[in-house]
């Protein structure tokens, strides 16, 4: 559906004397920028952060692989917890639109519990208390499991927005042709949804490979906690948190890239048209 | 004829508005019944009590002998005989129109997916829109969103069909594709209540006017007796404002 987008809609397109406006203030915010750059790199420079021992070791392909295999944990740890979350967040969502009042607490509860805590508290938990409760678990669930919780609280609001964005007219007909709460909910009302909701899950998504930073504190292998032990090792805390920040943008800016295009794929979210957008009248 | 539905002093309340005051009415096997009336004056309400979408506060309805007003029945069942066709369509835009059409017969009557397309295919034939078959919602033009919508309805074989306001929403130039398919289905003998206010429909389609107002039904009769010879004061009112 080719509507507007949202600038075209809010914005009136600018006239020369404007366009030439915006002309002057890039160029002046570019070379701003560039000046920033340079007074940084002048400074790493006096500070001798610059010097080749700081640097010399990424010219090492054991330096690499050891990144590669921290990302590698990284990778591994965020997918199964956005797996966690995006389940998870489903039942917490329906037992949160349950009908039924003992289940509607219990969700609203834990939606709650898990949203309200940081996932380093329950990161501390499963480290600290659980082992002595008798439970054991590898360093990966110790990140993996509370940050899939902790994100799953969220995505089951998401989702919740999403449903209750659907036109009340959907369910209408839905239940006109006889099927049932289930069918009603997953051929017509979920699957349109997430089509409202992709871009808040695509956003969940990547903070939950953000807190999977979180790794160090249980000395998981992931990319943060590598570049830590690199850190250590080579004495060069700049050139290192340099390059994990990059990968970090990088694994991030790709990963909005591929949801986008899979979003596309979709095809882009009913619009509120004529088709259904109107609520349906009680009376009349 | 014997009647199809059966609707017993319903009353409907939403807080301290009466949507629906004591309305009694029956529709009798193969009749075509159009309910005229202001906006408020609980029309729509009366459809959407036929198949449950609203639970009447007090009174029943009876579809042949099951007791559609009681919360025991089982009204899924009673759901599957019941089409209906709402203002705004209510396409599901994520499917495409044989999805559309092709849901219900399989979710609900466990129709084979070849099956379900096959009736699929006819039906989209029968409402002149054969060649639509892969075309999402959005693609659609109102009149064309209508009658996949019937279509739609039609799929689950329902002995009673509900048109609520089908055309309001139409551009001008597309009523009639719409109600030339739903004077099709009145001529071969559906059973239809009909909200709308589209009176030429009214006399050519229609074995009985209903005029309602303020959630009552003021008064009733033949096509005939309606246009020509309104009694009530209020329905002469209404009539002369939508003439």
């Amino acid at each position: 559906m080719s509507t507007k987008s949202a600038e075209e809609a809010l914005f009136e397109n600018p006239d020369r004397r404007t366009r030439a406006l915006i002309r002057v203030g890039t160029a002046i915010a570019a070379l701003a920028m560039l000046a920033l750059i340079a007074a940084i790199v002048l400074r790493f420079y006096q500070a001798g952060q610059l010097a080749p021992r700081y640097w010399e070791f990424f010219a090492w392909g054991s330096t690499w692989k050891f990144l590669l295999s921290g990302l590698i944990g990284t990778l591994a740890s965020a997918a199964m917890a956005a797996a966690i979350a995006l389940t998870v967040g489903l039942v917490f969502m329906a037992g949160r639109l349950s009908k039924i009042w003992p289940i509607r607490w219990a969700a609203v509860a834990l939606i709650e519990f898990f949203r309200g805590v940081p996932s380093l508290l329950l990161i501390y938990f499963c480290f600290l208390i659980l082992p002595s409760l008798g439970f054991k678990m590898s360093s990966y669930w110790m990140v993996t499991l509370p940050i899939g919780l902790n994100t799953a609280a969220v995505v089951a609001e998401v989702y919740r927005s999403g449903v209750l964005a659907v036109p009340r007219g959907q369910r209408d007909a839905a239940v006109s042709l006889a099927l049932n709460g289930w069918q009603t909910f997953f051929d017509v009302i979920f699957p349109q949804a997430i089509r409202y909701v992709v871009p808040s899950l695509l956003a969940q998504l990547v903070i939950v490979v953000k807190d999977t930073t979180f790794g160090y504190v249980v000395t998981y292998g992931e990319l943060m906690q590598n570049a830590k032990v690199l850190v250590a090792n080579y004495n060069s805390l700049v050139p290192v948190y340099l390059i994990v920040a990059v990968i970090y943008c990088l694994l991030n800016y790709s990963l909005s890239k591929t949801s986008r295009a899979l979003n596309n794929r979709m095809g882009a979210p009913a619009t509120l048209s004529k088709a259904g957008g109107r609520l349906n009248r009680h009376a009349g | 004829m014997p009647d199809r539905i059966r609707i017993e002093k319903a009353c409907k309340h939403f807080g301290t508005l009466k949507a629906l005051n004591n309305v009694s009415l029956s529709v009798r096997a193969g009749e075509t019944l159009v309910i005229i009336g202001p906006s408020g004056s609980g029309k729509s309400t009366l459809l959407r009590s036929v198949n449950r979408l609203e639970a009447l506060s007090s009174g029943d309805i009876w579809i042949d002998d099951d007791h559609v007003s009681n919360d025991g029945a089982n009204i899924r069942r009673i759901r599957e005989e019941v089409g209906m066709v709402f203002q705004d369509f209510n396409l599901f835009p994520h499917l495409t129109v044989a999805q559309n059409i092709e849901l219900a017969p399989v979710r609900v009557k466990k129709l084979k997916r070849s099956q379900a397309r096959e009736r699929a295919v006819e039906l989209l034939a029968r409402v002149g829109l054969a060649e639509k078959h892969d075309a999402l919602p959005g693609q659609l033009s109102g009149g064309q969103k209508q009658r996949v919508a019937i279509a739609r309805a039609l799929a689950m074989d329902p002995k009673v069909m509900l048109f609520d306001e089908p055309t309001s929403a139409l551009d001008p130039e597309m009523v009639k594709e719409v109600l030339d398919v739903m004077l099709d289905l009145a001529k071969g003998g559906m059973t239809m209540m009909v909200v709308t206010h589209e009176m030429g429909f009214a006399r050519a389609a229609a074995d009985r006017v209903v005029f309602m107002d303020q959630g009552e039904i003021i008064e009733e009769g033949t096509p005939e007796q309606f246009f020509t010879a309104a009694r009530n004061e209020r329905t002469v009112k209404f009539l002369a404002h939508i003439l």
